[in-house]
C-alpha cells in the first residue's frame, strides 16, 4: 500500500531573538536586536502505511511536536517536503484538513461551561455531517468511549480524563483517516489512560485510523505503537519497532530471582556478583544484569548453582532504556 | 463548508451558554444605562460654555452619542468576545486548533464568541437617537433612514476592520494582550463630531484611523447634515478598510506558520 505520510528532509529552522540576562541585555536587545537560528528539525524522513499506530519519542524540545505541527499544516517548513493523505498539508487547504484530526493534550476545543455535545453540534456544522450520519458517529464514539452520562454536564464539571474522551469525540465526529495526538494522556489517571489507548485500538480497527502520536509515557507507547520513531534536537535517531530498539540500545538482560530452600540465606551478595551485576538484592528477591547473548547460559549456571525458586528474564524497564538512550546518543550504543 | 450553518452554530452556542446567566443581561442594561447618563452630563457641562461643538448643537451630538453607543454595543457583543481573544490564544498554543480545521479561521476567530446581552446596547443607543431626533422635532425622511442604515453597516464593518488589524499585530508581538485598551482610548475620540476636532486630529480620523466614519457620518445621515455622495464613500471606505485588514491578517497569519520566513 501507499503510505499515507511520507516525510522528506523535513527541516525548520525557527528564528528566535537572543537576550543576555538583566537590564544591560535588556536594553541591547531592544537597540540592537540578535537573532540565532535554532534548527527545531533537521532533514527528517519517514514514510507511514495507513492503518500504522507509529510514536514519536523523545524528550522536551526534541522536535516531535514541531513535526507534528509541520505534518497537520500548522507550520510551513524550511526546507523539505511531506505529504499527508495526498496533501501537501500546509497548502492543501479544507480538503486536507478534513482528512485529519488533531488533539492536544493540554488544549481544548470544548466550549467550558456547555456541555460537550454542544461543541460536536459546532464540528458538525463545521464539517458538513448530515444529521443522520452524525447521529450514527456520535452513538459510535460515545459508545466506544463510555460518555453516555458525561454528554449532558456542562464541561467544566468534567473530570480531566472525561474531557480528553469528549476532545477525541470532538475531533473525530467528522471521521478522519489521519490522526495527529500530541500528548493524549497527559496528567490522567491510570484508568483514564487505558481507556484511552483502548479507544485508540478499537477505533484503528474498525476505521482502518493511522495514527502518530507523541507521548511521555512509556506505556502508552508499549501498548499502542507497533512502530517508534525516536527524535532528539531535531534529528530522527530510530525508526522501527520498540523492542528492536531496545535490543539495540541495551545489550543487557536482567535476571530477576527468587531465592528459596532452607539454605537461602547462605547466599550472599558477593556469590550473586559472580554471575553479573546485581542491580539490587534483599533476600529473597534479587536482580542480575548480564549480557544480552549470555543471559540463557548464565541463568542455566544460576539456577544449577543457586537454590532459586523463580527465575526470569527481562529488558530492564523500557523508561531507563530510553532515558539511557537519549542521555547517550544512539550512535555510541548502537555500535 | 456553509458559512451561514458555521454562524448560526455560534449563535446557538452562544444563546445556550449565555441563557446560563441571566443576571448578566440586567448588569449589563444597568450598566450601559449608567455610562450613557454620565456621557449625557458630560456632554450638559460642555454645553453650559457654549453653544455648539463643532458646528452641532447639543441634541445633534446626543444623536450623535446614541450612535457612538451603538456601534459600542457591537463592539463589546462581537468584536471584544471574539477577535478581541486572540492574542491569548496566540500565546495558549488554542488558534492551533482553528488552524486544522477547515474554515476560514479570520471568519471563525471574529464570530465564534458572542456577548449576546451587549447587543442592548444597540437598542439602547438607537433609542437614545431616536429621541434626541425628537427633541429636534425632527423626522428622518425614508431616504435618510435608509442611508442612515447603509452608513450605520459601514461603520460596523470599520470597526470591524480596526479591530482585525489591532489584533494581526499579536502575530508579531504576543505580547498585545492590552491592544484592546490602545482601541478604547483612541476611539474615544468618536463620541464628538469629527468637525470638533483641531486639523491634525481630524486629519488622523478621518484617514489614519478612520474613526470619523463610524459615528459622524451615521449620525450626520439622521440629521440631514450628510451629502448624498457621502454614504456611498462610507461604503467605499469601509470595504477598501476592510480590505486592507484582510490583507495584513493574511501577512500576519503567514508570518504564524513561518510561510513567510
Amino acid at each position: 500500500m501507499a503510505p499515507v505520510v511520507t516525510a522528506e528532509r523535513l527541516t525548520k529552522t525557527f528564528r528566535v531573538k537572543v537576550r543576555d540576562p538583566g537590564m544591560k541585555g535588556a536594553v541591547q536587545a531592544l537597540v540592537r536586536p540578535r537573532n540565532r537560528d535554532v534548527q527545531a528539525v533537521r532533514d527528517v524522513t519517514f514514510a507511514i502505511e495507513p492503518g500504522e499506530i507509529v510514536a514519536f519519542l523523545g524528550p522536551n524540545g526534541a522536535g516531535k511536536t514541531t513535526t507534528l505541527k509541520m505534518l497537520t499544516g500548522l507550520l510551513y517548513p524550511t526546507s523539505g517536503r511531506a505529504e499527508v493523505a495526498g496533501f501537501t498539508p500546509w497548502t492543501g487547504g479544507p480538503e486536507c484538513k478534513r482528512r485529519l484530526a488533531l488533539v492536544l493534550g493540554n488544549r481544548q476545543q470544548l466550549v467550558w461551561d456547555l456541555p460537550p455535545e454542544e461543541t460536536f453540534l459546532l464540528n458538525r456544522a463545521i464539517y458538513d455531517i448530515g444529521e443522520a450520519e452524525y447521529r450514527e458517529r456520535l452513538a459510535e464514539l460515545v459508545g466506544l468511549l463510555e460518555l453516555t452520562e458525561v454528554l449532558e454536564k456542562p464541561v467544566r464539571q468534567l473530570s480531566l480524563g472525561e474531557r480528553m474522551k469528549c476532545e477525541l469525540a470532538a475531533s473525530l465526529l467528522h471521521r478522519p483517516p489521519l490522526l495527529f495526538l500530541d500528548e493524549p494522556t497527559l496528567g490522567l489517571d491510570v484508568t483514564a489512560q487505558e481507556a484511552i489507548r483502548r479507544f485508540l485500538i478499537q477505533y484503528r480497527d474498525r476505521h482502518g485510523a493511522t495514527v502518530l502520536l507523541t507521548s511521555h509515557y512509556m506505556q502508552d507507547v508499549t501498548a499502542l505503537a507497533s512502530r517508534v520513531l525516536m527524535i532528539n534536537r531535531g534529528r530522527l535517531l530510530y525508526d522501527g519497532a520498540l523492542g528492536a530498539l531496545v535490543a539495540r540500545i541495551t545489550r543487557m538482560k536482567r535476571i530477576e530471582l527468587v531465592l528459596g530452600g532452607g539454605d537461602g540465606g547462605r547466599v550472599d551478595a558477593e556469590t550473586l556478583a559472580a554471575f553479573g551485576e546485581v542491580k539490587s538484592f534483599r533476600f529473597p528477591n534479587a536482580v542480575l544484569e548480564v549480557p544480552r547473548d549470555e543471559a540463557p547460559a548464565t541463568s542455566a549456571r544460576i539456577l544449577a548453582a543457586l537454590p532459586v525458586a523463580d527465575l526470569s528474564i527481562e529488558d530492564p524497564p523500557i523508561e531507563e532504556v530510553i532515558r539511557r538512550a537519549f542521555a547517550q546518543g544512539l550512535e555510541e550504543e548502537g555500535t | 463548508m456553509n458559512p451561514m450553518r458555521m454562524l448560526a452554530a455560534f449563535w446557538r452556542l452562544n444563546l445556550a451558554e449565555e441563557l446560563q446567566y441571566r443576571a448578566n443581561f440586567v448588569a449589563s442594561v444597568l450598566g450601559t444605562v449608567f455610562y450613557m447618563a454620565t456621557a449625557l452630563l458630560t456632554l450638559a457641562l460642555f454645553f453650559r460654555h457654549t453653544t455648539a461643538l463643532g458646528g452641532w448643537d447639543y441634541w445633534e451630538i446626543v444623536v450623535l452619542l446614541g450612535v457612538f453607543n451603538a456601534l459600542t454595543g457591537v463592539i463589546e457583543a462581537v468584536l471584544r468576545p471574539g477577535i478581541g481573544q486572540l492574542a491569548g490564544e496566540v500565546r495558549s498554543g488554542e488558534l492551533d486548533l482553528v488552524l486544522v480545521k477547515p474554515v476560514d479561521p479570520q471568519a471563525f476567530v471574529s464570530f465564534r464568541r458572542l456577548d449576546i446581552w451587549r447587543f442592548a446596547d444597540v437598542v439602547l443607543g438607537l433609542a437614545l437617537a431616536a429621541y434626541a431626533l425628537h427633541r429636534l422635532h425632527r423626522v428622518p425622511s425614508l431616504a435618510q433612514v435608509a442611508t442612515f442604515g447603509l452608513t450605520l453597516a459601514a461603520a460596523a464593518v470599520v470597526v470591524y476592520a480596526i479591530w482585525v488589524a489591532l489584533m494581526s499585530l499579536a502575530f508579531w508581538f504576543v505580547s498585545v494582550e492590552n491592544i484592546a485598551v490602545l482601541f478604547d482610548a483612541v476611539y474615544e475620540g468618536a463620541r464628538y463630531p469629527v468637525s470638533a476636532y483641531p486639523g491634525a486630529l481630524r486629519f488622523l480620523f478621518v484617514y489614519l484611523i478612520p474613526i470619523a466614519w463610524t459615528t459622524t457620518i451615521p449620525a450626520s445621515a439622521l440629521t440631514g447634515r450628510l451629502r448624498p455622495g457621502s454614504a456611498l464613500l462610507a461604503a467605499v471606505v469601509a470595504g477598501v478598510v476592510f480590505a486592507l485588514a484582510r490583507v495584513l491578517w493574511r501577512t500576519a497569519l503567514k508570518r504564524y506558520t513561518g510561510a513567510s520566513g
